[in-house]
């Protein structure tokens, strides 16, 4: 089982519509992970019946036994995130502002406060319209991703790959540089880099092939919606051959992506080139996986 | 010498786990003695943030001569380790431990 992991740095440069293309070429071969869980979006593409709801706990969150609190306020004045204040005569934890950090826990005199495992969203195992499994998750309010969720994302869909017996795992990878994006790539066997032709599109694109250069991956690139800048699209081909990353295609700004994607669809479904495109990208991705 | 793996499981037939921070178990192996312990690492696993330096942490107390693993370790918890006097062998995954104790062996894995 094989790993392709789809990366931009930069948010908005497509890659969703992209990852969500192959998803649909790959159909029943792959189980479709989406890790980008702070703006999870892959669903809208790939219609998924939400069959299994799987609660996910991650970090700390204060809680005030009030038979033991003497409101003495010292949590009030040690939190510095003015998650606890006096209200209805009794002292409160506000669940937003909350960090965790349990600091209201060791200045309490009467041991009042303890901090309890805080349930962060859901993790979903779904049947697609492509007739493939996804993992996918979503987040509740004031949650943020993290390289935990991704791990148990990620884990999901690799154990649903082998039981399976699927050829791959097709995962969706999140913005930026940072632990969830780390926690995504650890165990892939490709990555797969969609970026765009703009000052933050290569900015972002040089970042993140520092971070798979060190996990020593083999990559490859799609430049989206060349032709909007020319100039900067030929600065990024000259840089991916530096890095020795290959360009995989270049393709141009065409509101056909769009407006497959109002409708629900991925633009391999609707009448375009890309459909074509993406096939070859797609058989030239698995060509150099390792058997 | 002790040789520290990231391992999905406690024994020599365990598969080589490809993540470092986020790793299974930590298994050690002293080689004079002949033995093999193996450290539960679900306590750094389920930590939001911050796992590759929480592991590196543990690393650097077991104290090995050499690390094996898979993709990792990644930035901050290779910075960490840079200050001990370790050799870090990589690309392991896919192989139980007994293969990449032997593949290292052999010099056959990759150094980092």
């Amino acid at each position: 089982m094989n790993e392709i992991v789809i990366l931009s740095g930069k948010g908005g440069t497509g890659k969703t519509s992209i990852t969500a293309s192959l998803a649909v070429l790959a159909g029943n071969d792959a189980v479709i992970a989406d890790c980008d869980v702070d703006a999870a979006n892959m669903h809208l593409l790939l219609n998924p019946d939400f069959g299994t709801t799987i609660e996910f706990f991650s970090g700390e969150l204060a809680v005030i036994n009030q038979k033991q609190c003497t409101r003495c306020r010292k949590c009030e004045d040690a939190c510095r995130f003015n998650a606890i204040g006096y209200a209805d005569k009794k002292m409160q934890v506000i669940p937003i502002d909350c960090e965790g950090c349990g600091y209201c826990e060791i200045v309490c005199p009467t041991r009042a406060i303890t901090m309890s495992e805080r349930k962060s969203g859901n993790v979903f195992i779904s049947n697609t319209k492509a007739g493939s499994k996804m993992v996918h998750a979503r987040l509740d309010i004031g949650a943020e991703n993290s390289g935990k969720l991704v791990a148990r994302v990620k884990n999901e869909a690799r154990s649903l790959a082998v039981a399976g017996n699927k050829a791959f795992v097709i995962i969706d990878g999140a913005p930026g540089i940072g632990c969830p994006v780390v926690s995504s790539l650890a165990g892939a066997n490709y990555v797969l880099l969609v970026t765009e032709p703009t000052m933050s599109g290569l900015h972002d694109l040089k970042r993140i092939c520092a971070v798979i250069r060190k996990f020593r991956i083999k990559a490859g690139c799609i430049i989206n919606k060349w032709d909007l800048n020319e100039k900067k699209t030929t600065e990024i081909k000259q840089f991916l051959q530096n890095e020795q990353i290959e360009q995989l295609t270049d393709i141009p700004y065409d509101i056909r992506f769009t407006n497959a994607m109002t409708k629900g669809k991925t633009i391999v479904e609707v009448p375009s080139p890309y459909r074509q495109i993406l096939h070859r990208i797609w058989n030239e991705i698995k060509s150099q996986l390792p058997k | 010498m002790k040789i520290a793996f990231t391992s999905s499981g406690t024994s020599w037939t365990s598969l080589i786990d490809p993540r470092f921070g986020r790793t299974e178990f930590i298994v050690l192996y002293d080689e004079e003695k002949q033995l093999i312990s193996a450290i539960d690492n679900s306590h750094v696993k389920n930590v939001a943030h911050g796992a590759g330096s929480a592991t590196a942490q543990i690393v650097f107390e077991l104290n090995p001569s050499v690390l094996i693993t898979g993709n990792g370790p990644g930035e901050t918890a290779s910075t960490a380790l840079k200050h001990h006097h370790m050799r870090i062998f990589v690309d392991a995954h896919d192989m139980t431990l007994k293969q990449a104790y032997e593949q290292y062996k052999n010099g056959k894995l990759k150094e980092v």
